[in-house]
């Protein structure tokens, strides 16, 4: 047991004392997350640009009216030149463009011309109802007002106010989507913090991408006659294959512990059920250590494992919904990318943090967890054990 | 740490028996592939005596001792250490042993002293041996000064010295050193040669693989000479010599055809062998002094011109040469 620490702790000393290392490991996993969390803008709601009068009443209750809808938020802009730049350039999901007599427009019950800018895409379409259908209500009641105002005493504002409060009162028609993909989707994602989809997906990707690329470090304990040297000593090869099986899933899991503390300190990540998150975290960093142990005892040298190392790691992330989550994945896809470990992790961490998951809920996935350490880990003992002793 | 339940113990192991062998290997066989690396290499080392394997690159001599060092299964064969028998399982026979690699095998970035400690853990020494062993290994081999540097800045004369401080750890009852001085500056070499010497006379048991023959002729007690995996004499230095019998060194410079020049010698009656050595032709034959002038006359009818002509007693070389029909350095 000594002896096996004795070489854990070598391998782990030589990952931290590896400064090209420490970008890959320290400061690259942060930068990503801020990256996502950034393209997210905080929230996967619809932004939709909105530019209008200062201080009208009938924009006011329109931007109200959407603000108040799920998924939606506006955002007001004075400028309509940046407006369509923005839109065009993905910044904002549509924009809004109400003209500046619009209130006038609307109480003389004349037809209002409204711009609605958006990409020719499906979601712009489904933005473009909802907003049509704010727009129209409203002008509705502006109408309406404004009939009942011809016909009364009562002056405008009154009656705009008894409507509105009428209408606060009223049973309402809520539209509720129903289906169609990008909506689905944003259902999947609602209530995810900034950084929390990232925060996950890029520990899975990291881990395990560090555990392959450590695995340089083995190859040269290997090629140096280190590894072989270890077995002319009195250290069972049972030891020296555990040594070094946990000096790979120590380097895992020092990527995943840092890359948890660090987002939790950071961006306050949300990081659910600590007892499912750990056992997450500890079977998929057994298994990135053990696929890392595998690769230093296959490849020849550091530059084939550096490219096995980098290319399965992002590949396998990729493939398993570390780069766009699974639920963006066509069916077919989905089987596929259940043969990656990435995969369960990041199945079990959406059940854990979208959905509250607790341990419990996870089983399925820690079970399959489970199933890629054995294996891995028989696989690459065996390989060691063979290159250590012929 | 597992006890090491299958190893056959032979006689009463440590101490009991101070005459009693070290290293006692027999019959050992190894083949990879079609290559048979090792063909049947058996000796026995006594305490405190230094053991040489002489031979040519290829020769078998590594292959010989990662077995002896149990990472290597011998296909055939029985070794004993220190009445142990050695497996790649034995963690009891690999304590008596300390080896030291042909190649380098140290952390490049460790430092002398992490590099000790950490396999000083592995040889099983507790945290107060540990650090009395280190620091004298470290002045040992002379590396005191530098011993939280990291090895990648060190010379390749350091590196191999902190390569050989390595198997010196644990104090270990068989030293096995092959080719510790291959790549090495003079000056560390001769450093090398005498902490050998050393630790030789402190009873140490050494067993010492090289293609040199000076410094075989210089280190060790006993030497065997092997080639294509076959120990080919054995014996002491002049017991090896007289292995030729009474034969005479003659080397002979020549310039031209060098091929025709050396057959024409093969084809004398009283040369028992012959080999190429550059630009030079070493034959081996009885009584060369009265020999010499047919010799220069069978050259000289082939065209080519001895530009040079020696006459010696023999040393290992020729002994090599005598027995294997070849140069030891090519
Ligand atoms: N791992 C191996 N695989 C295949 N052939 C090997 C291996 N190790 C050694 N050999 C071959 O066995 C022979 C003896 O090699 P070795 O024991 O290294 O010789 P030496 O140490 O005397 O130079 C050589 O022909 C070498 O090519
Ligand atoms: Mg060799």
């Amino acid at each position: 047991m000594v002896r096996l620490a004795a070489i854990t702790r070598v391998e782990l000393v030589r990952l931290l004392r590896d400064r090209s290392n420490l970008f890959f490991v320290l400061v690259l996993p942060l930068l990503l997350v801020v990256l996502i969390g950034a393209q997210f803008g905080g929230s996967f709601d619809a932004r939709i640009g909105v530019v209008g009068p200062d201080g009208d009443a009938a924009v006011d209750a329109v931007v109200a009216d959407l603000d108040a809808r799920d998924g939606i938020a506006t955002v007001a802009y004075t400028d309509r030149e940046l407006l369509l730049d923005e839109v065009e350039r993905n910044l904002l999901s549509a924009g809004l463009v109400l003209p500046d007599d619009v209130s006038d427009t609307l109480a003389a019950s004349e037809p209002v011309e409204v711009a609605f800018i958006a990409q020719p895409d499906a979601g712009s379409q489904s933005l473009r109802s909802v907003v049509e259908a704010a727009l129209a209500e409203h002008a509705a009641i502006a109408g309406a007002v404004a009939a009942a105002a011809s016909e009364s005493q009562v002056p405008p504002e009154e009656l705009g106010a008894t409507a509105a409060d009428l209408r606060e009162g009223l049973p309402r028609v809520e539209v509720a989507t129903v289906a169609v993909g990008g909506d689905e989707l944003a259902q999947e994602f609602a209530g995810l913090g900034q950084f929390d989809l990232g925060a996950s997906t890029q520990l899975v990707l990291f881990t395990f991408l560090t555990a392959l690329t450590g695995s340089a470090a083995l190859i040269q304990t290997r090629k140096l006659g280190v590894a072989t040297r270890m077995a002319s000593t009195p250290t069972s090869i049972a030891s020296i294959l555990g040594g070094q099986a946990a000096g790979r899933i120590a380097v895992a899991l020092f990527q995943a512990g840092y890359i948890v503390v660090t987002t939790l300190l950071l961006f306050q990540v949300n990081w659910g059920a600590p007892t499912a998150t750990a056992a997450v975290v500890l079977l998929f960093s057994i298994a990135a250590g053990a696929a890392g142990m595998l690769i230093g005892s296959i490849a020849n040298n550091d530059a084939q494992a550096g490219g096995l190392g980098v290319g399965l790691g992002i590949g396998l992330a990729a493939l398993g919904g570390s780069m766009v989550p699974i639920e963006f994945y066509p069916e077919g896809m989905r089987v596929i990318a259940a043969v990656t470990p990435h995969y369960w992790a990041n199945q079990a961490m959406a059940e854990i943090i979208r959905r509250d998951g607790t341990i419990v809920d996870v089983l399925p996935q820690l079970g399959m967890l489970a199933l890629f350490c054995v294996v891995l880990l028989a696989l690459a003992s065996w390989r060691l054990y063979r290159a250590l002793i012929r | 740490m597992q006890a090491d339940r299958s190893a056959e113990r032979i006689g009463d192991g440590r101490g009991s028996d101070p005459s009693a062998a070290i290293l006692i290997c027999d019959g050992l066989r190894r083949a990879f592939g079609a290559i048979q690396a090792v063909d049947g290499i058996g000796f026995t080392i006594s305490p405190g005596e230094t053991y040489g394997l002489l031979g040519p690159n290829g020769a078998g001599k590594t292959t010989t001792i990662s077995m002896i060092a149990g990472l290597l299964r011998p296909d055939d064969g029985e070794i004993t250490v220190v009445g142990r028998r050695m497996t790649p399982n034995s963690t009891r026979a690999k304590a008596e042993v300390g080896l030291v690699p042909q190649d380098l095998a140290i952390y490049p970035d460790l430092s002398a002293r992490e590099n000790l400690v950490f396999f000083a853990r592995l040889y099983g020494l507790d945290a107060a041996r540990r650090r009395e062993r280190c620091d004298e290994v470290l002045r040992v081999i002379g590396l005191a000064e530098r011993a939280d540097d990291r090895a990648d800045t060190f010379s390749g004369g350091m590196k191999r010295r902190l390569n050989i401080g390595i198997g010196l750890l644990h104090e270990p009852r068989l030293l096995i050193l092959d080719e510790p001085t291959v790549g090495v500056d003079p000056q560390s070499r001769n450093a090398i040669l005498e902490s050998v010497e050393h630790l030789a006379t402190e009873g140490m048991a050494v067993l010492y693989t090289t293609h040199y023959m000076e410094e075989a002729e210089r280190l060790c007690d006993r030497i065997a000479i092997v080639d294509e995996g076959r120990i080919v004499a054995e014996g002491t230095r002049p017991e090896l010599v007289a292995t030729i019998g009474s034969l005479d060194v003659v080397r002979l410079e020549v310039a031209g055809d060098t091929v025709r020049a050396k057959a024409a010698l093969e084809a004398h009656d009283e040369v028992t062998s012959v080999d190429t050595d550059g630009t030079a032709i070493v034959c081996l034959l009885p009584g060369a002094a009265r020999a010499l002038p047919q010799l220069l006359a069978a050259v000289a009818a082939t065209e080519a011109t001895v530009t040079a002509v020696e006459v010696r007693v023999p040393d290992l070389e020729d002994v090599f040469l005598h027995h294997t029909g070849k140069a030891l350095r090519d």
